[in-house]
Protein backbone atom coordinates (compact mmCIF):
# COMPACT_ATOMS: atom_id res chain seq x y z
CA UNK A 1 0.00 0.00 0.00
CA UNK A 2 1.09 3.54 -0.64
CA UNK A 3 2.32 5.19 2.50
CA UNK A 4 -0.07 7.93 1.67
CA UNK A 5 -2.59 6.10 3.27
CA UNK A 6 -0.80 4.40 6.10
CA UNK A 7 -1.60 6.76 9.40
CA UNK A 8 -0.19 7.04 12.79
CA UNK A 9 -1.97 5.85 15.88
CA UNK A 10 -3.30 8.95 16.83
CA UNK A 11 -5.63 9.13 13.41
CA UNK A 12 -6.70 5.46 13.92
CA UNK A 13 -7.40 5.88 17.53
CA UNK A 14 -9.58 8.84 16.55
CA UNK A 15 -11.58 7.08 14.12
CA UNK A 16 -11.67 4.05 16.51
CA UNK A 17 -13.37 5.73 19.06
CA UNK A 18 -15.66 7.87 17.13
CA UNK A 19 -17.07 4.52 14.94
CA UNK A 20 -17.56 2.77 18.46
CA UNK A 21 -19.94 5.82 19.97
CA UNK A 22 -21.51 5.89 17.09
CA UNK A 23 -22.20 2.07 17.11
CA UNK A 24 -23.02 2.49 20.81
CA UNK A 25 -25.61 5.87 20.13
CA UNK A 26 -27.32 3.85 17.14
CA UNK A 27 -28.18 0.40 18.94
CA UNK A 28 -29.23 2.72 22.55
CA UNK A 29 -31.41 4.55 19.96
CA UNK A 30 -32.88 1.05 18.44
CA UNK A 31 -31.86 1.75 14.79
CA UNK A 32 -29.32 -1.32 15.23
CA UNK A 33 -28.97 -4.10 17.75
CA UNK A 34 -25.72 -5.31 19.20
CA UNK A 35 -25.83 -8.27 17.23
CA UNK A 36 -26.66 -6.67 13.85
CA UNK A 37 -22.81 -5.43 12.67
CA UNK A 38 -21.33 -9.25 14.01
CA UNK A 39 -24.18 -10.42 11.37
CA UNK A 40 -23.08 -8.52 8.81
CA UNK A 41 -19.37 -9.37 9.14
CA UNK A 42 -20.11 -13.06 9.67
CA UNK A 43 -21.80 -13.37 6.37
CA UNK A 44 -18.27 -12.15 4.88
CA UNK A 45 -16.66 -14.95 6.93
CA UNK A 46 -18.81 -18.21 6.15
CA UNK A 47 -21.14 -17.08 2.87
CA UNK A 48 -19.93 -14.24 0.70
CA UNK A 49 -16.23 -15.03 -0.03
CA UNK A 50 -13.79 -15.90 -2.47
CA UNK A 51 -13.61 -19.42 -1.88
CA UNK A 52 -17.00 -19.87 -3.96
CA UNK A 53 -15.14 -17.80 -6.82
CA UNK A 54 -12.26 -20.27 -6.32
CA UNK A 55 -14.76 -23.50 -6.74
CA UNK A 56 -16.65 -21.73 -9.42
CA UNK A 57 -13.17 -21.02 -11.89
CA UNK A 58 -11.67 -24.30 -10.63
CA UNK A 59 -15.17 -25.89 -11.66
CA UNK A 60 -15.15 -24.21 -14.99
CA UNK A 61 -11.72 -25.14 -15.94
CA UNK A 62 -12.25 -29.12 -15.31
CA UNK A 63 -15.62 -28.80 -16.88
CA UNK A 64 -15.22 -26.91 -20.60
CA UNK A 65 -19.23 -27.59 -20.53
CA UNK A 66 -19.69 -26.02 -17.11
CA UNK A 67 -17.50 -23.20 -18.30
CA UNK A 68 -19.78 -22.15 -21.53
CA UNK A 69 -22.74 -22.41 -19.62
CA UNK A 70 -21.01 -19.92 -17.04
CA UNK A 71 -20.20 -17.61 -19.75
CA UNK A 72 -23.42 -17.80 -21.51
CA UNK A 73 -25.67 -17.40 -18.42
CA UNK A 74 -23.49 -16.57 -15.15
CA UNK A 75 -26.13 -16.39 -12.44
CA UNK A 76 -27.98 -19.87 -13.65
CA UNK A 77 -24.52 -21.73 -14.25
CA UNK A 78 -23.89 -20.40 -10.49
CA UNK A 79 -27.05 -21.74 -9.02
CA UNK A 80 -26.07 -25.05 -10.80
CA UNK A 81 -23.79 -25.38 -7.65
CA UNK A 82 -25.95 -24.57 -4.94
CA UNK A 83 -23.58 -22.20 -2.66
CA UNK A 84 -26.11 -20.12 -0.04
CA UNK A 85 -26.43 -16.33 -1.42
CA UNK A 86 -25.05 -16.77 -4.24
CA UNK A 87 -28.17 -13.82 -5.92
CA UNK A 88 -27.27 -11.63 -2.54
CA UNK A 89 -26.14 -7.93 -2.21
CA UNK A 90 -23.56 -6.85 -5.27
CA UNK A 91 -24.30 -10.34 -6.91
CA UNK A 92 -27.66 -9.80 -7.89
CA UNK A 93 -26.57 -9.52 -11.66
CA UNK A 94 -22.95 -11.14 -12.47
CA UNK A 95 -21.05 -11.69 -15.54
CA UNK A 96 -17.89 -13.73 -15.48
CA UNK A 97 -15.35 -13.40 -18.49
CA UNK A 98 -12.77 -15.25 -19.68
CA UNK A 99 -8.93 -14.94 -19.81
CA UNK A 100 -7.80 -16.72 -23.27
CA UNK A 101 -4.43 -17.46 -25.06
CA UNK A 102 -5.78 -13.95 -27.22
CA UNK A 103 -7.60 -12.05 -24.46
CA UNK A 104 -6.18 -10.66 -20.99
CA UNK A 105 -9.41 -9.34 -18.73
CA UNK A 106 -9.39 -7.03 -16.25
CA UNK A 107 -12.58 -5.80 -14.25
CA UNK A 108 -12.47 -2.10 -12.63
CA UNK A 109 -14.77 0.54 -11.35
CA UNK A 110 -13.95 3.98 -11.38
CA UNK A 111 -16.39 5.73 -10.00
CA UNK A 112 -16.59 3.45 -6.74
CA UNK A 113 -16.16 0.25 -5.71
CA UNK A 114 -18.34 -2.05 -6.86
CA UNK A 115 -17.08 -5.83 -6.86
CA UNK A 116 -19.33 -9.29 -6.93
CA UNK A 117 -19.58 -9.82 -3.18
CA UNK A 118 -21.42 -13.36 -3.53
CA UNK A 119 -18.37 -14.54 -5.29
CA UNK A 120 -15.96 -12.36 -4.14
CA UNK A 121 -16.03 -11.41 -0.72
CA UNK A 122 -15.17 -7.71 -0.15
CA UNK A 123 -12.82 -5.67 -2.11
CA UNK A 124 -9.39 -5.29 -1.06
CA UNK A 125 -7.64 -2.42 -0.38
CA UNK A 126 -5.58 -1.84 -4.07
CA UNK A 127 -9.34 -2.35 -5.95
CA UNK A 128 -10.31 1.06 -3.90
CA UNK A 129 -7.49 3.20 -4.11
CA UNK A 130 -8.03 6.10 -6.97
CA UNK A 131 -4.24 5.52 -7.99
CA UNK A 132 -5.48 1.98 -9.47
CA UNK A 133 -8.93 3.38 -10.20
CA UNK A 134 -7.16 6.09 -12.51
CA UNK A 135 -4.97 4.78 -14.09
CA UNK A 136 -6.37 0.98 -14.48
CA UNK A 137 -8.61 2.43 -17.66
CA UNK A 138 -5.56 4.88 -19.13
CA UNK A 139 -2.59 2.23 -19.03
CA UNK A 140 -4.06 -0.80 -18.02
CA UNK A 141 -0.78 -2.83 -19.48
CA UNK A 142 1.39 -0.67 -17.32
CA UNK A 143 -0.56 -1.03 -14.57
CA UNK A 144 -0.50 -4.56 -14.80
CA UNK A 145 3.72 -5.22 -15.36
CA UNK A 146 3.71 -3.61 -11.97
CA UNK A 147 1.66 -6.21 -10.57
CA UNK A 148 4.23 -8.35 -12.11
CA UNK A 149 1.86 -9.64 -15.04
CA UNK A 150 3.49 -8.62 -18.38
CA UNK A 151 0.54 -8.80 -21.07
CA UNK A 152 2.18 -9.32 -24.77
CA UNK A 153 1.02 -6.52 -27.06
CA UNK A 154 -1.06 -8.64 -29.17
CA UNK A 155 -3.15 -9.92 -26.58
CA UNK A 156 -6.23 -7.98 -26.73
CA UNK A 157 -6.36 -6.40 -23.16
CA UNK A 158 -9.95 -5.84 -22.21
CA UNK A 159 -10.60 -3.25 -19.50
CA UNK A 160 -14.69 -3.66 -17.75
CA UNK A 161 -15.78 -0.70 -16.01
CA UNK A 162 -18.67 -1.73 -13.18
CA UNK A 163 -20.79 1.60 -13.62
CA UNK A 164 -24.26 0.12 -13.96
CA UNK A 165 -25.83 -2.87 -12.02
CA UNK A 166 -23.59 -5.67 -13.85
CA UNK A 167 -20.84 -7.42 -11.25
CA UNK A 168 -17.60 -8.42 -13.37
CA UNK A 169 -15.39 -11.42 -12.34
CA UNK A 170 -12.74 -13.29 -14.05
CA UNK A 171 -12.27 -16.52 -15.16
CA UNK A 172 -8.02 -16.40 -15.55
CA UNK A 173 -6.06 -18.94 -17.30
CA UNK A 174 -5.88 -22.42 -16.08
CA UNK A 175 -2.18 -22.78 -14.97
CA UNK A 176 0.27 -25.16 -17.16
CA UNK A 177 1.47 -28.45 -15.06
CA UNK A 178 -1.98 -28.78 -13.05
CA UNK A 179 -3.29 -31.42 -14.70
CA UNK A 180 -2.79 -33.86 -12.02
CA UNK A 181 -4.81 -31.50 -9.65
CA UNK A 182 -8.11 -32.28 -8.74
CA UNK A 183 -11.52 -29.45 -8.47
CA UNK A 184 -10.65 -28.79 -4.90
CA UNK A 185 -6.86 -28.24 -5.55
CA UNK A 186 -7.02 -26.12 -8.14
CA UNK A 187 -9.56 -23.85 -6.26
CA UNK A 188 -7.04 -23.38 -3.86
CA UNK A 189 -4.46 -22.43 -6.39
CA UNK A 190 -6.98 -19.09 -7.41
CA UNK A 191 -6.69 -16.04 -5.28
CA UNK A 192 -9.34 -13.11 -5.79
CA UNK A 193 -6.71 -10.93 -7.72
CA UNK A 194 -7.01 -13.80 -10.81
CA UNK A 195 -10.12 -13.31 -10.91
CA UNK A 196 -10.31 -9.57 -11.08
CA UNK A 197 -7.56 -9.74 -13.49
CA UNK A 198 -4.56 -7.93 -11.94
CA UNK A 199 -2.48 -11.60 -11.12
CA UNK A 200 -2.48 -14.89 -13.31
CA UNK A 201 -2.74 -18.26 -11.70
CA UNK A 202 0.89 -19.26 -11.43
CA UNK A 203 1.72 -23.34 -12.07
CA UNK A 204 2.12 -25.46 -9.33
CA UNK A 205 6.04 -24.93 -7.94
CA UNK A 206 8.23 -28.28 -9.43
CA UNK A 207 8.31 -29.70 -6.06
CA UNK A 208 4.24 -29.47 -6.36
CA UNK A 209 3.72 -30.96 -10.15
CA UNK A 210 3.17 -34.44 -8.74
CA UNK A 211 0.36 -35.97 -6.84
CA UNK A 212 1.86 -36.23 -3.59
CA UNK A 213 -0.73 -35.27 -1.04
CA UNK A 214 1.75 -34.16 1.81
CA UNK A 215 2.69 -31.17 -0.72
CA UNK A 216 -0.78 -30.52 -2.04
CA UNK A 217 -1.82 -30.04 1.60
CA UNK A 218 0.52 -27.19 1.55
CA UNK A 219 -1.16 -25.47 -1.25
CA UNK A 220 -3.78 -25.40 0.95
CA UNK A 221 -2.17 -24.14 3.81
CA UNK A 222 -1.38 -21.27 1.45
CA UNK A 223 -4.84 -20.89 0.79
CA UNK A 224 -5.99 -20.51 4.21
CA UNK A 225 -3.28 -17.92 4.71
CA UNK A 226 -4.55 -16.03 1.93
CA UNK A 227 -8.01 -16.42 3.37
CA UNK A 228 -7.25 -14.49 6.81
CA UNK A 229 -6.68 -11.38 4.63
CA UNK A 230 -10.10 -10.49 6.04
CA UNK A 231 -8.26 -10.26 9.64
CA UNK A 232 -6.42 -6.81 9.88
CA UNK A 233 -3.74 -8.07 12.42
CA UNK B 1 -16.38 18.83 -14.15
CA UNK B 2 -16.78 17.11 -11.11
CA UNK B 3 -13.27 15.25 -10.48
CA UNK B 4 -14.25 12.68 -8.16
CA UNK B 5 -16.70 11.64 -11.39
CA UNK B 6 -13.47 11.82 -13.63
CA UNK B 7 -10.80 9.47 -11.53
CA UNK B 8 -10.77 7.18 -14.48
CA UNK B 9 -7.61 8.31 -16.47
CA UNK B 10 -5.98 10.94 -14.05
CA UNK B 11 -2.52 11.16 -14.83
CA UNK B 12 0.99 11.62 -12.68
CA UNK B 13 -0.39 9.48 -9.78
CA UNK B 14 2.36 7.41 -9.33
CA UNK B 15 2.83 3.65 -9.42
CA UNK B 16 -0.03 1.15 -7.76
CA UNK B 17 3.27 0.36 -5.86
CA UNK B 18 2.40 -1.70 -3.30
CA UNK B 19 -0.33 -4.34 -3.62
CA UNK B 20 -1.98 -4.37 -0.71
CA UNK B 21 -4.31 -6.96 0.06
CA UNK B 22 -6.45 -6.35 3.11
CA UNK B 23 -9.47 -5.52 3.11
CA UNK B 24 -9.67 -3.47 5.95
CA UNK B 25 -6.56 -1.40 6.62
CA UNK B 26 -7.48 -1.11 10.41
CA UNK B 27 -10.08 -2.94 12.83
CA UNK B 28 -12.61 -0.24 13.31
CA UNK B 29 -13.51 -0.01 9.43
CA UNK B 30 -15.48 -3.35 9.78
CA UNK B 31 -17.40 -1.74 11.69
CA UNK B 32 -18.73 1.35 9.79
CA UNK B 33 -18.73 -1.14 7.10
CA UNK B 34 -21.46 -3.37 9.21
CA UNK B 35 -23.88 0.00 9.86
CA UNK B 36 -23.35 0.64 6.53
CA UNK B 37 -24.67 -2.70 5.25
CA UNK B 38 -27.10 -2.66 8.22
CA UNK B 39 -28.72 0.43 7.01
CA UNK B 40 -29.33 -0.83 3.80
CA UNK B 41 -30.77 -3.96 4.93
CA UNK B 42 -33.25 -1.71 6.71
CA UNK B 43 -33.75 1.04 4.41
CA UNK B 44 -37.95 1.70 3.97
CA UNK B 45 -36.67 1.98 -0.04
CA UNK B 46 -36.67 -1.93 0.53
CA UNK B 47 -40.50 -2.03 0.85
CA UNK B 48 -40.28 -1.49 -3.00
CA UNK B 49 -37.58 -3.60 -3.94
CA UNK B 50 -37.96 -7.15 -6.12
CA UNK B 51 -37.45 -9.48 -3.34
CA UNK B 52 -40.34 -8.89 -0.66
CA UNK B 53 -39.28 -8.10 2.05
CA UNK B 54 -41.28 -8.28 5.64
CA UNK B 55 -39.89 -4.82 6.88
CA UNK B 56 -43.07 -3.45 8.62
CA UNK B 57 -42.21 -6.73 10.92
CA UNK B 58 -38.31 -5.38 11.76
CA UNK B 59 -38.12 -3.59 14.72
CA UNK B 60 -36.13 -0.65 14.14
CA UNK B 61 -36.11 2.96 15.21
CA UNK B 62 -34.73 3.67 11.02
CA UNK B 63 -36.65 5.34 9.36
CA UNK B 64 -34.79 6.83 6.02
CA UNK B 65 -33.83 5.36 2.64
CA UNK B 66 -30.11 4.27 2.90
CA UNK B 67 -28.69 2.99 -0.51
CA UNK B 68 -25.51 3.04 -2.44
CA UNK B 69 -26.25 5.78 -3.79
CA UNK B 70 -26.56 7.86 -0.50
CA UNK B 71 -22.97 6.72 0.15
CA UNK B 72 -21.68 7.91 -3.23
CA UNK B 73 -23.76 11.45 -3.36
CA UNK B 74 -21.58 11.72 -0.10
CA UNK B 75 -18.41 10.61 -1.49
CA UNK B 76 -19.01 12.75 -4.83
CA UNK B 77 -20.01 16.01 -3.36
CA UNK B 78 -17.19 16.19 -0.96
CA UNK B 79 -14.77 19.19 -1.90
CA UNK B 80 -11.97 17.33 -3.93
CA UNK B 81 -8.53 18.22 -2.09
CA UNK B 82 -10.94 16.81 0.94
CA UNK B 83 -11.53 13.51 -0.87
CA UNK B 84 -8.00 12.68 -1.26
CA UNK B 85 -7.32 13.41 2.11
CA UNK B 86 -9.25 10.46 3.48
CA UNK B 87 -8.73 6.81 3.50
CA UNK B 88 -11.78 4.74 1.88
CA UNK B 89 -13.77 4.08 5.53
CA UNK B 90 -12.55 7.34 6.87
CA UNK B 91 -14.97 8.87 4.12
CA UNK B 92 -17.93 6.46 5.06
CA UNK B 93 -17.24 7.21 8.85
CA UNK B 94 -17.53 11.07 8.19
CA UNK B 95 -20.64 10.63 5.71
CA UNK B 96 -22.49 8.32 7.97
CA UNK B 97 -22.37 9.89 10.82
CA UNK B 98 -23.57 13.39 9.55
CA UNK B 99 -26.25 11.72 8.04
CA UNK B 100 -27.28 10.50 11.36
CA UNK B 101 -26.95 14.03 12.92
CA UNK B 102 -28.87 15.77 9.79
CA UNK B 103 -31.38 14.01 10.35
CA UNK B 104 -31.64 13.88 14.02
CA UNK B 105 -30.94 10.03 15.32
CA UNK B 106 -28.31 11.67 17.14
CA UNK B 107 -26.83 15.10 18.20
CA UNK B 108 -23.40 16.65 17.40
CA UNK B 109 -22.60 16.84 21.06
CA UNK B 110 -23.80 13.10 22.49
CA UNK B 111 -21.55 12.11 19.41
CA UNK B 112 -18.80 14.28 20.20
CA UNK B 113 -19.09 13.10 24.43
CA UNK B 114 -19.08 9.59 23.39
CA UNK B 115 -16.44 9.23 21.27
CA UNK B 116 -14.26 10.97 23.90
CA UNK B 117 -15.19 8.48 26.01
CA UNK B 118 -14.18 5.61 24.34
CA UNK B 119 -11.08 6.85 23.24
CA UNK B 120 -10.04 7.46 26.83
CA UNK B 121 -11.94 3.62 27.55
CA UNK B 122 -11.04 2.03 24.38
CA UNK B 123 -12.08 -1.48 25.54
CA UNK B 124 -14.97 -0.30 27.70
CA UNK B 125 -18.01 -1.84 25.71
CA UNK B 126 -21.36 -1.29 23.48
CA UNK B 127 -24.25 -1.62 25.09
CA UNK B 128 -25.79 -5.15 24.77
CA UNK B 129 -29.64 -5.01 23.30
CA UNK B 130 -29.40 -7.84 20.44
CA UNK B 131 -32.50 -7.35 17.79
CA UNK B 132 -32.90 -10.92 16.90
CA UNK B 133 -35.32 -9.87 13.65
CA UNK B 134 -33.31 -6.77 12.48
CA UNK B 135 -30.37 -9.93 12.34
CA UNK B 136 -32.73 -11.95 10.52
CA UNK B 137 -33.83 -9.30 8.26
CA UNK B 138 -30.15 -8.26 7.44
CA UNK B 139 -29.21 -12.11 6.58
CA UNK B 140 -32.06 -11.75 4.16
CA UNK B 141 -30.93 -8.76 2.83
CA UNK B 142 -27.53 -10.19 2.05
CA UNK B 143 -28.73 -13.21 0.72
CA UNK B 144 -31.47 -12.09 -1.57
CA UNK B 145 -30.25 -8.37 -2.38
CA UNK B 146 -31.45 -5.23 -3.89
CA UNK B 147 -31.70 -5.17 -7.55
CA UNK B 148 -32.89 -2.56 -9.37
CA UNK B 149 -34.20 -4.50 -12.34
CA UNK B 150 -37.98 -3.51 -13.12
CA UNK B 151 -41.06 -4.62 -15.56
CA UNK B 152 -39.33 -4.89 -19.24
CA UNK B 153 -39.60 -1.57 -20.49
CA UNK B 154 -41.45 -1.28 -23.92
CA UNK B 155 -38.87 0.24 -26.35
CA UNK B 156 -35.34 -0.46 -26.61
CA UNK B 157 -33.73 2.61 -28.44
CA UNK B 158 -30.46 0.74 -29.20
CA UNK B 159 -29.40 -2.91 -30.34
CA UNK B 160 -26.16 -4.63 -30.45
CA UNK B 161 -23.72 -3.41 -33.19
CA UNK B 162 -24.98 0.16 -33.13
CA UNK B 163 -22.31 2.83 -33.01
CA UNK B 164 -23.16 5.39 -30.10
CA UNK B 165 -22.28 8.39 -28.87
CA UNK B 166 -21.98 9.35 -24.76
CA UNK B 167 -23.94 12.27 -23.67
CA UNK B 168 -22.49 15.25 -21.72
CA UNK B 169 -25.14 16.03 -19.02
CA UNK B 170 -24.59 18.69 -16.27
CA UNK B 171 -22.16 17.90 -13.62
CA UNK B 172 -24.67 16.77 -10.96
CA UNK B 173 -24.48 15.72 -6.95
CA UNK B 174 -24.15 12.53 -8.59
CA UNK B 175 -23.65 10.45 -11.56
CA UNK B 176 -22.93 6.86 -12.71
CA UNK B 177 -21.56 7.96 -15.95
CA UNK B 178 -17.77 7.51 -15.58
CA UNK B 179 -16.39 11.55 -16.73
CA UNK B 180 -13.55 10.15 -19.47
CA UNK B 181 -16.44 8.42 -21.33
CA UNK B 182 -18.49 11.64 -22.04
CA UNK B 183 -18.75 12.04 -25.99
CA UNK B 184 -16.81 9.83 -26.76
CA UNK B 185 -17.51 6.94 -29.77
CA UNK B 186 -18.15 3.75 -28.59
CA UNK B 187 -20.37 0.69 -30.02
CA UNK B 188 -23.00 -1.34 -28.49
CA UNK B 189 -22.24 -4.70 -27.39
CA UNK B 190 -25.10 -6.20 -25.41
CA UNK B 191 -28.40 -4.66 -24.06
CA UNK B 192 -29.42 -6.13 -21.00
CA UNK B 193 -32.81 -7.56 -20.76
CA UNK B 194 -35.66 -6.38 -18.73
CA UNK B 195 -34.98 -2.24 -17.80
CA UNK B 196 -33.61 -0.65 -14.31
CA UNK B 197 -33.82 1.65 -11.55
CA UNK B 198 -31.56 3.45 -9.88
CA UNK B 199 -31.92 4.33 -6.43
CA UNK B 200 -32.14 7.78 -6.95
CA UNK B 201 -32.76 10.62 -9.85
CA UNK B 202 -29.62 11.98 -10.73
CA UNK B 203 -31.92 15.37 -12.15
CA UNK B 204 -29.98 17.03 -14.82
CA UNK B 205 -27.29 14.10 -15.02
CA UNK B 206 -30.81 12.27 -16.63
CA UNK B 207 -31.07 8.77 -14.43
CA UNK B 208 -34.88 8.99 -13.93
CA UNK B 209 -36.92 5.97 -13.71
CA UNK B 210 -36.78 2.97 -15.59
CA UNK B 211 -34.10 2.81 -17.72
CA UNK B 212 -32.17 0.47 -20.12
CA UNK B 213 -28.65 -0.40 -19.77
CA UNK B 214 -26.36 -1.29 -22.07
CA UNK B 215 -22.41 -2.54 -22.29
CA UNK B 216 -20.49 0.05 -24.74
CA UNK B 217 -17.21 -0.79 -26.05
CA UNK B 218 -14.49 1.87 -26.63
CA UNK B 219 -10.96 1.55 -28.28
CA UNK B 220 -8.62 3.06 -25.56
CA UNK B 221 -7.35 4.72 -28.96
CA UNK B 222 -10.60 6.64 -29.15
CA UNK B 223 -11.13 7.93 -25.79
CA UNK B 224 -7.24 8.74 -25.45
CA UNK B 225 -5.90 9.71 -28.45
CA UNK B 226 -3.86 6.86 -30.61
CA UNK B 227 -0.62 8.28 -29.39
CA UNK B 228 -1.39 8.47 -26.01
CA UNK B 229 -3.03 5.23 -25.40
CA UNK B 230 -1.87 1.33 -24.79
CA UNK B 231 -2.23 -0.98 -28.23
CA UNK B 232 -5.20 -3.21 -28.57
CA UNK B 233 -7.23 -2.24 -25.54
CA UNK B 234 -10.51 -1.78 -25.33
CA UNK B 235 -12.89 -0.63 -22.39
CA UNK B 236 -15.96 -1.55 -21.51
CA UNK B 237 -18.82 0.11 -19.66
CA UNK B 238 -22.47 -0.33 -18.55
CA UNK B 239 -24.31 2.72 -19.33
CA UNK B 240 -27.90 3.14 -18.24
CA UNK B 241 -29.64 4.74 -21.60
CA UNK B 242 -29.77 8.14 -20.92
CA UNK B 243 -25.95 8.90 -21.31
CA UNK B 244 -26.60 7.46 -25.01
CA UNK B 245 -27.33 9.00 -28.54
CA UNK B 246 -27.71 7.55 -31.58
CA UNK B 247 -24.63 8.04 -33.96
CA UNK B 248 -26.25 9.96 -36.60
CA UNK B 249 -27.11 12.89 -33.76
CA UNK B 250 -23.84 13.94 -34.19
Amino acid sequence: MSSLFKYDKDREAASAAKVRALEALLIKKGVLGSDSVDAVLRHFETVASPFNGARIVARAWVDAEYKARLLEDTPKAIAELQFPGMTGAEGEHMKAVANSATVHNLIICTLCSCYSWPVLGLPPYWYKDPVFRSRGVREPRAVLREFGVTIPEGKEVKVWDSSAQIRWFVIPERPAHSEHLNEEQLAALVTPEAMMGVALVPSPPPCLRHPNVYLIRRICRDADARATRFATA
Amino acid sequence: MRLQHYLGGLENLGPVNFFEKKVFMAEWEKRIFGIHTVMMAESVHLDKSLPKYPLSEVPTTFKDTWTWASLRIGAENMQPFEYFKYRYYEKWLMGISQFFIDRGYVTAKELATLTEHYRAHPDSPLPEQPNPALKEQVVRYLHHGDSGLRAPADLVRFAVGDTVYVTDPEAADHTRLPGFLRNKKGTVTEVYPGAFEYFVSTGPDGLDGLQHVYCVSFLASDIWGPDKSEPNTVIYADLFEAYLKPAHSM
